[in-house]
């Protein structure tokens, strides 16, 4: 799905959307009125540059600088799976965000080259468009920008500069052809600016709503949850006291508040007085944020913090999307809850993998124990399961 | 040693917000930066008994939380103070777990009684464990008082309530219809007098205190009965400020030369009395209001605070766990406290948004 | 023809004894009489009574903790604003709704049914308290 800019007939500028493989013309309304009120200035398009959302998303948000058409998908595409950009050319970003696995690698941290471990656990791309930060810790506050990132992490691409990387798309006959269609540029032209953008763009088309729930709850089809998950949608919503985060609205669930929360995951792993904290401090400072995190498991706990500096982010971490969630153990940022089950049980006991374990001090204050049953716990998990799109559906 | 020392020192200079540090530095020059200093202040922790070993948890976290965070204030302050209301009824087991609690806080404690301690046994616990209930102490050339101003009149508290429990339960109730005002009293307001009469007029005087020494709203007995008295007595003195609990929300205020300045609660905010639309209030109209805090964070609008002594007069720097922190300072240049981030109320910028 | 006196006159005497029917039907359906009002008013205030006593009530929910503690007088509860979106819940609700979910979540107690007498009555308390303000549904 894509748009492309027109003009009306009053030689307003309109917006046509074009359906992904279709060519239904469909003007947004609400586009032209906010054009006829805003005074029809570029930037105000952003707002509505938009397509036809699935069931039960909104449209997904796209920059004005960086509008969608197929070419650069196309492009985004091969770059994303092209294993050249990493000093032992056997690391993409598809090698930690697989289609096969929802767009996820399935391990509880991720390997980059000589599989190098990390300290954080692979987020999904899918319905990542939607986010306002980018990464658990919201260090980037785009899909182009963080981008970027990886190819420079020494244990996910481990790239000393981008060079490498603009050299063969600037030699390579196929990037040629494909920066050339989605840019218009060619050799020297093309910087890492197009190829964040490629890879953008081919991001946000992998977006999915149309669940099981979505069919339930906005199509008003009874029979799309099984029993089990529409008892566990009522847990969701009351004792389970998770949709204050992971957001379920009226017309629409993006099942996250896209703010940050110190949930008390491996609350042993933070600094435990103020030596060890000024350390982690100094750690970040001396490295930069994005090495400095994925290369320490004390400096990875600082969460937000590391980003803010402000106390009340200390182990602070985004609130993800719950779509797909079947799909993408294990869970939390580092990995450390193998199956929904256990996730469940960490938050049943208020933020402790154990009954008897001691919370943080500083946990979120909307994070306190839950007294659900066994039932009620198994039907929260099938719920869960109600989230996963028709297309990642397992086989 | 001053800040930019400090953070050099400790490599946290990009950082510079990343931990409660005071800002001993001096903001609008002052005459003898070593009688500057900082101290703490936690208030109104209102421990809960339930049952048993069984304490209401919401309230815990917050005193916990406070504590732990307050272990992190650096440098460390010269001492920290209790601003009253550590019990919800007063009993032994609630002060008993709040001072558990509080015991984990590095640094000396000073305390201040509230009506929610006092009124089961008239502070008889509490002066046997833990304070005297009215005293005063000097520190680096300021003169420190604490008074209980929590009492009211002879015949409300002596022969009204069938049983402790019973007054204690009435003054519990912040809307009770059958309430007391609060006051200091005679007998404290004699033995002030010659306090202050021992001090010369240019010594900084800072007055803590449970309820506000003014008269804000006599429903929720935001109110003192006896403030004009206090207030008299604080006159003749060039720099005068009062620290007051009780009201769980952010206030502050100017009276001729008295700088007042209320304190957060770790437990629960409470309304500001404009949102009683059935009765009218006097709240100070120079306060920035905080915004109305989302039930489901259970430390929204809650908070502890540390205070910047500068020659005398206080910079306020309240830690709000959920909230963007916020500071009140003494403005010299206007004569009354004011909150840094936003301003007075025609440039107001709206603080935060509502639920 | 032989009538028409007579009937006239029945007409006239059926007319003004309709007419004195309709009057009272107009009297029973437009007007309460004071006394009624005078004791339907008891009746709510006894209602709001009750409810001011449950809002004030260590009982509500398990942990001891009573409405009154955050909302004295029932302030900051804006009951004008709602049926409205609660965050909190996830979509749009009546004010019985959000009174359930504080009984659910800070006290920690067990929801009411919609029309349990308690409902009712602390409806009418926290309604009470703010009458005359303006209503503002859906409002932040």
């Amino acid at each position: 799905m894509f748009c492309i800019k027109g003009e009306g007939k009053n030689k307003d500028t309109i917006i046509h959307h074009y359906r992904k493989g279709g060519t239904t013309l469909k003007t947004s309304k609400s586009c032209l009125k906010g054009i006829i009120r805003a005074g029809a200035t570029a930037v105000l398009f952003a707002a509505c540059v938009a397509f036809a959302a699935p069931v039960g998303l909104p449209p997904v948000p796209v920059p004005v600088d960086n509008p969608m058409t197929p070419e650069k998908v196309k492009l985004g595409d091969k770059l994303f799976h092209d294993t050249r950009f990493s000093t032992t050319g056997e690391v993409s970003c598809a090698t930690c965000h697989d289609t096969a696995k929802g767009f996820a690698d399935g391990l509880p941290v991720s390997e980059g080259i000589h599989k190098l471990k990390g300290t954080r656990n692979a987020p999904t791309i899918i319905n990542s468009a939607y986010l306002h930060t980018q990464f658990w810790d919201g260090r980037e506050p785009s899909l182009e920008s963080q981008s970027a990132q990886p190819f420079l992490n020494p244990v996910e691409m481990g790239l000393k500069d981008h060079e490498p990387i603009l050299k063969i798309v600037r030699s390579d006959p196929e990037y040629s052809a494909l920066f050339s269609q989605a840019f218009g540029k060619t050799g020297e032209q093309i910087t890492m600016t197009e190829v964040k953008q490629a890879l953008g763009t081919f991001e946000r088309t992998l977006i999915s709503g149309n669940s099981p729930f979505d069919q339930y709850y906005f199509k008003g089809d009874k029979t799309a949850m099984s029993p089990a998950a529409v008892r566990g949608l009522d847990v969701y919503v009351n004792q389970g006291r998770c949709v204050s985060c992971h957001r379920i609205e009226q017309t629409q669930a993006l099942f996250t508040d896209n703010r940050f929360h110190m949930i008390g995951v491996s609350a042993n792993q933070m600094p435990r007085d103020l030596e060890e904290l000024s350390a982690a401090v100094r750690n970040v400072k001396e490295k930069g944020t994005d090495i400095a995190v994925l290369s320490n498991p004390r400096t990875s706990s600082l969460g937000r913090f590391a980003v803010t500096g402000d106390l009340t982010d200390i182990g602070a971490f985004k609130t993800p999307t719950l779509r797909n969630i079947e799909l993408t153990a294990p869970y939390m940022h580092d990995g450390s809850h193998k199956t929904l089950e256990e996730v469940v049980t960490f938050y049943n006991n208020g933020g402790a993998l154990n009954e008897t374990d001691t919370v943080p001090e500083l946990l979120s204050g909307g994070i306190r124990p839950l007294n659900l049953t066994d039932e009620q716990q198994a039907d929260l998990v099938a719920f869960l399961k109600a989230l996963t799109s028709p297309e990642f559906a397992p086989k | 040693m001053n800040r930019r020392a400090f953070l050099k020192a400790t490599g946290t200079g990009l950082m510079a917000s990343a931990f409660p540090i005071s800002l001993v530095k001096l903001a609008f020059g002052g005459q003898d930066p070593s009688r500057d200093f900082t101290f703490g202040y936690i208030s109104d922790a209102h421990i809960q008994q339930i049952k048993g070993t069984q304490f209401v948890r919401n309230w815990d976290m917050g005193l916990i939380r406070a504590v732990r965070e307050a272990n992190l204030l650096t440098p460390r302050p010269d001492f920290f103070m209790f601003g009253g209301d550590l019990a919800q009824l007063g009993k032994k087991e609630e002060l008993d777990h709040g001072l558990e609690i509080m015991s984990n806080l590095r640094g000396k404690v000073r305390y201040v009684i509230g009506e929610h301690d006092y009124y089961l046994d008239l502070g008889k616990y509490w002066q046997d464990k833990i304070s005297p209930l009215y005293y005063s102490f000097d520190h680096k050339g300021v003169h420190f008082v604490v008074l209980n101003s929590i009492l009211t009149y002879h015949k409300w508290t002596y022969e009204t309530w069938p049983s402790p429990m019973d007054r204690m339960l009435a003054m519990a109730r912040l809307d009770n219809p059958q309430g007391s005002p609060f006051m200091v009293g005679d007998q404290q307001i004699a033995w002030l007098k010659k306090d202050l009469a021992k001090i010369n007029q240019n010594t900084p005087v800072v007055v803590f205190s449970h309820s506000p020494i003014q008269k804000i709203f006599k429903p929720w007995n935001f109110w003192t009965q006896d403030a004009e008295k206090v207030q008299a007595l604080l006159k003749p003195f060039e720099k005068a400020t009062v620290i007051y609990g009780h009201v769980h929300q952010i206030q502050y205020n100017q009276i001729g030369n008295i700088t007042f300045q209320a304190v957060m609660a770790t437990a629960w905010p409470w309304p500001y009395p404009e949102t009683y639309s059935q009765s009218a209030s006097c709240l100070p109209k120079i306060t920035v209001p905080m915004n109305r805090a989302d039930p489901f964070f259970e430390r929204d609008a809650t908070g502890w605070q540390f205070v910047d002594m500068n020659s005398g007069k206080t910079a306020m720097h309240y830690q709000l766990p959920d909230n963007p922190n916020r500071t009140v300072i003494f403005d010299a240049a206007t004569g009354k406290p004011k909150d840094v981030k936003y301003q007075d109320y025609i440039r107001r910028i709206p603080p935060q948004t509502h639920f | 023809m032989r009538n028409s006196k007579f009937s006239k006159s029945a007409c006239l005497a059926a007319l003004i004894g309709l007419g004195f029917l309709a009057i009272s039907f107009s009297i029973q359906a437009d007007d309460f009489s004071e006394a009624d009002l005078k004791r339907w008013n008891q009746e709510f205030m006894s209602v709001v009574m009750a409810g001011e006593k449950l809002f004030h009530s260590a009982d509500l929910g398990t942990n001891k903790v009573s409405c009154d503690q955050c909302h004295p007088n029932a302030a900051n509860t804006h009951p004008e604003t709602y049926p409205k979106f609660q965050q909190q819940i996830g979509r749009v609700i009546t004010l019985s709704e959000m009174v359930n979910w504080c009984i659910r979540n800070p006290l920690e107690g067990e929801p009411l049914l919609l029309d349990d007498p308690k409902m009712v009555a602390l409806l009418s308390y926290i309604t009470y308290e703010r009458r005359s303000v303006p209503l503002a549904p859906g409002k932040h």
